[in-house]
This record gives structure tokens, sequence and C-alpha cells, in this order.
């Protein structure tokens, strides 16, 4: 039971740092960004061909290093954000809406198909492997004590992420970006260039989805396309709009909700009387994982038709200084 | 021909912009003296909000020139255009309806050093917070003498037509331009909100701020211009002081008409 908390609760550090990126790009700047899967893939990839060393026997991958665990993950968020820095200087040019959508979703699937075909990159679909508990060695841990050290590594990582969010949130960056997210026309008369505002936030949500996914990868050990259907990213942007589209506290929440959903609604669907009984399932275990999805898009339609501004709705600044008109209030 | 004294708040010559086969500007040319208030008037399909679309960078001109502070204007993108002092308005109200009234006021001023990514996060010392409650404090003003005071702690997306009209109003005396274009300010405006808007024009130009308004509404152009010019067909057919188009027999056929008979 230990095991099963510490395990989860790191997974939910992680998957908290994935929201909290997606949250600048959809949550401020206000673009449906498809492709934010591929950053944490890419920093996943990355992570592990700078650290497991070279390629053995019939494996292929491009570079093979044995760095230390953090340069690694330096490196592998850098390459994050400059593959969000060429996505998005395609697909901000002209495209809102829609449109904008359609393209980071080509844009993701030809990074998956890519690093699925392509077997020189990342080994195609074997993946990669082979990172043991990174930094577990400085610090003398054996496999069971790295369990807790990861736990708190994530936690910690989680906690400056949402820390530096918090800033960025009140600062007059995140200011910009929500008005580009209301009226990017208005944001343009008043001085805003629209295109490099955007890019900005779309190059930092990409980099902390990158930081993320080299969390990711050393909580797996490997990756591989297995991993990362671009799909995933919906169960990310259902986290961010259950919890509250914009508001740092309330992606934490819809993590931490949606979590528990999609790793507890299913486990009591087999003592629901009526439903098919124990036996069906055991017949057909993809079920269990069909519903999942079914539940998650239930949680989905529901939030966005009876509360879209989720649990807790982005907050705004409440000036409380006195302020007396002097002209009469206008209805 | 340019001496300082004379040198107009804007110089627009030969602008003209097709779409398809349809010319929609057409060598449009027309100046906006310094410090006035200048009307442009014309029936629906004249060109006008084409032509403030050229003049403010949202669109592109086929040809023709753009002067501003004796700068060339035409080919620069909005926020540059924004950015050197000449500020517009839509013909419906764009405010950020997410935001609070005082959010509206506060971000309607661009500042290059902290809205970069490492001047807003990395340098947040204390002289820019000083910088941020020096805003509040000017925009709290602002808010009281549109009489929004009240309403600033309200998201400006649930004000209403009229309301959101002064949080525009306020949002460009925030952003302290050399030259604002009105479109259409009065379209679904009360007479008392009107009034209001006449007095925050005067109180543009008291500042130093030149005005250009397009609007179909004649007698607040009466009221509150000192130039006017006409277009029609995407060309300016004629201006001068209000009261001299009445007698212009072009203007009348092509805009006036019932109006001025009446």
């Amino acid at each position: 039971m230990t095991q099963y908390l510490v395990s989860i609760l790191s997974e939910g550090a992680v998957f908290g740092i994935m929201a909290l990126g997606l949250n600048v790009i959809w949550g401020w700047s206000g673009d449906f960004d498809l492709a934010y899967y591929g950053y944490i893939a890419v920093g996943a990839y990355m992570t592990l061909v700078l650290t497991i060393g070279p390629a053995q026997g019939d494996a292929h991958y491009i570079l093979g290093q044995h760095l230390p665990y953090p340069l690694a993950v330096v490196i592998a968020v850098v390459t994050a954000m400059a593959v969000g820095l060429i996505v998005g200087a395609i697909a901000l040019r002209h495209l809102r809406g829609i449109y904008f959508s359609i393209v980071t979703l080509g844009a993701v699937y030809v990074m998956y198909v890519f690093a699925g075909q392509y077997t020189p990159l990342f080994d195609g679909f074997n993946g990669l492997s082979g990172l043991y508990d990174p930094m577990g060695d400085w610090f003398g841990l054996d496999f069971k004590s790295y369990q807790y050290f990861f736990l708190g590594l994530s936690l910690v990582m989680f906690a400056l992420v949402y820390l530096f969010m918090a800033r960025v949130s009140g600062s007059r960056f995140g200011m910009a970006l929500r008005t580009l997210r209301e009226d990017e026309r208005a944001a343009a008369a008043f001085g805003r260039d629209i295109y490099r505002l955007k890019l900005k936030g779309y190059v930092l949500g990409a980099g902390v989805g990158g930081f993320a996914g080299a969390l990711f990868a050393a909580y797996l050990g490997a990756f591989n396309t297995s991993a990362w259907a671009p799909v995933e990213v919906i169960v990310l942007y259902a986290a961010v709009l259950v919890g509250g589209r914009g508001n740092i506290m309330g992606v934490a929440l819809g993590v931490l909700i949606m979590g528990v959903i999609v790793q507890e609604s299913t486990r009591f669907l087999p003592q629901v009387p009526g439903l098919y009984g124990m036996q069906f399932l055991d017949q057909h275990p993809q079920i269990l994982l069909a519903a999942r999805g079914a539940i998650i898009g239930l949680v989905l339609v529901l939030f966005l038709r009876f509360r879209p501004q989720g649990l807790l709705p982005e907050r705004r600044y409440v000036d409380s200084q006195p302020v007396i008109d002097v002209a009469p209030q206008t209805s | 021909m340019s001496a300082p004294a004379t040198t107009p708040a804007l110089e627009v010559r030969g602008l003209t912009k097709r779409f398809g086969g349809v010319v929609a500007v057409d060598g449009c040319s027309f100046e906006a003296p310094l410090g006035q208030v200048t009307g442009l008037i014309g029936p629906n399909g004249a060109g006008k909000s084409t032509a403030i679309d050229l003049i403010s960078g949202f669109k592109l001109p086929d040809s023709g020139t753009v002067l501003f502070k004796g700068r060339a204007l035409e080919g620069l993108p909005p926020h540059v255009i924004s950015r050197l002092g000449l500020i517009r308005t839509f013909q419906t109200p764009r405010e950020w309806p997410g935001l609070t009234v005082l959010e509206n006021v506060v971000m309607a001023r661009w500042d290059a050093g902290r809205e970069g990514f490492f001047g807003g996060l990395v340098r947040m010392g204390h002289a820019q917070r000083a910088r941020t409650e020096d805003e509040l404090v000017r925009a709290r003003e602002i808010l009281s003498e549109f009489g929004l005071g009240a309403l600033r702690n309200e998201r400006a997306g649930n004000l209403s037509g009229g309301q959101k009209r002064l949080v525009e109003f306020a949002r460009m005396r925030m952003a302290q331009p050399q030259l604002v274009i009105l479109d259409e300010p009065m379209g679904g405006v009360n007479p008392v909100l009107g009034e209001r808007m006449a007095l925050a024009i005067e109180a543009f130009v008291a500042t130093g701020t030149s005005v250009i308004v397009v609007e179909h509404n004649l007698p607040f152009i009466e009221r509150v211009t000192q130039h006017v010019i006409v277009m029609a067909q995407g060309t300016v057919i004629a201006e001068g002081p209000f009261e001299s188009l009445r007698s212009n027999q072009d203007v009348v056929d092509a805009y006036l008409g019932e109006q001025v008979r009446q």
C-alpha cells in the first residue's frame, strides 16, 4: 500500500508539472495546443539518450552519452523548447482556434510517427530503456529507498514549478498573455506584439512539458512510442479544465481529481451489480481501459456543460482601495 | 510646406486598397490637423473603416502613404504603430472580457521592460512594484473620472454596451496616445452617455491628443469636431468645417440628403 501511494504521488507530481506547462499555452495564451505531448516525449527521449550510454547490440539511437542526470535534464528542456519554437513559429504565425489545433495535431503525429519509424533516432517502436535510479548512487540509495528519494525529488520539482508559475501568473508577462486570450486585436491596438508574445508563452510551456518528460523518463526508466499516444494530452486538458483553466491552484487540484478518477474509477467497476459481472471483465480486460477513456470523456462533457470555468475559476485582482466616482455612474 | 506649426497630426496620401474586384479605398488623401478633432463621415461602404484599418496597420494598403509625426506608417504592424502613439478603437467595443475593468485600464499601457519574459519575471524588484503601484493609482483616477470606479473589480465582459465604450475611453486615456482614431464610438450609446463621450474627446484635446472620429451621428460630429472629411466610394469628396458641408451639393447628394433637409 505504501509503495502504491509513493508511486502514485510521484506520478501525480510529474503530471502536475505537465499540466502547469499546458496551462501557460491553453490557460493563459488561450491556444488549444494538441502538440503538447510531443514536448513531453522529446524531454523524455533526450534525457534517456543522454544518460543511458552508447547503443548496444541491435539498438540504434543518437548521442548515447553518459551525462549526469541533471545536465541531461537541462539539455532535454532546451531541446523541447527548440522543437516548440519551430512548431509554434509555424502554427502561431497566422492560425488561431481550430486551425491552430489541427496544425499542432499534425505536428505531433509527425513527431510520433517519425520517432516510431525512423529507428536511428530513438530506436523506433522499441524505444529506449536503461535509466535506473538516476542520482541514486550519488546518495548511496538502494532500490527501495530510491522510491522515496524520487517522490521527494518530484514533489520538490513540482513545488518549484508551481512557485515559478505563481510568479508568472501575477506578472505583467502573464497578464499580457491573458490579453491575447481575451481579445487579440485589442491587445495589438494597445501595443502587444501578438506573435512574439504568443510564441514566448508557447516555448515556455514546451520547456515545462520537456522538464516533466525528463522526470517522467526517470520515473519510468524507459520510454517508447506506446508510452505516449498523442491523445494522452486529453487527460491533461481534462485536468486543467476540471480544476480551473488559468488558475494554477485549480490546475493542481484538477490533476489530483483526474488522477484519482483515472486510477480509481474503474477499480470498483467489477463490483457494480448487474454490470455483466466479474467473469465478463476477466475475459475482456481491455474494457477497463476503454471505460477510463469513457469516464474522462464524460467528466469533460459534464464540466463543459455545467461548470466550464472549472472548480477554481481564474482569480482576478480585487482592488480594495476606495475609489470615489467623480462622474456619475452609467448603466 | 512643412513648417512645424502646420505639421498635421496625420497625413494620408493616395491610400488605395482593393479586395478582389472591389476598390474599398481609392486614392484617399486627407490631413488631420494637430490638436483638433477631425470627423470622418460618409455613407456605408465609403471605405472609412478600411481606411482606419490601413492607417493603424491592421490591413496592408496596395499603395499610398500614411505619415504620422513625420514617419511613414504603411507596412508597419499594428503594435508598432500603437507604440508610436496612434491608438484606434473598433466598431464594436473590444474590452478584455475576462479581466476586470481596472485590469483593462492598467493593461492598456504597454510596458517594454516588464512585459518581456526576463524583464517581467527575473528582475521583478522593488522599482517594478513601485511602478505597478503608480499605474494602479493612475488607473483609479481615470476610472473615477469616467464614473467607473464602483465597477473597477467587475469583469469587463459583464458591463453594458455603453459602459464598455467608457472602458475603451479609459484605456486610451491610460495609454496616453498622441492620436486616437475612434470608429463609431456612438454606436448603440444613449444621449447621456454620448455627452460624456463628447466631454472625453474634449479632454483628449485638452491634454494634447489629436482625435479622428468616424461617426454616422451627425449632431455628435457637429458637436465635437472642428474639421470634417467626407468620404464616398473610397475617396474624399469634400472637407471643411461641418457647417460648410451643408451647402455642398456633392455631400448632400452622397450622404447628408434627408438629414439636412429636415
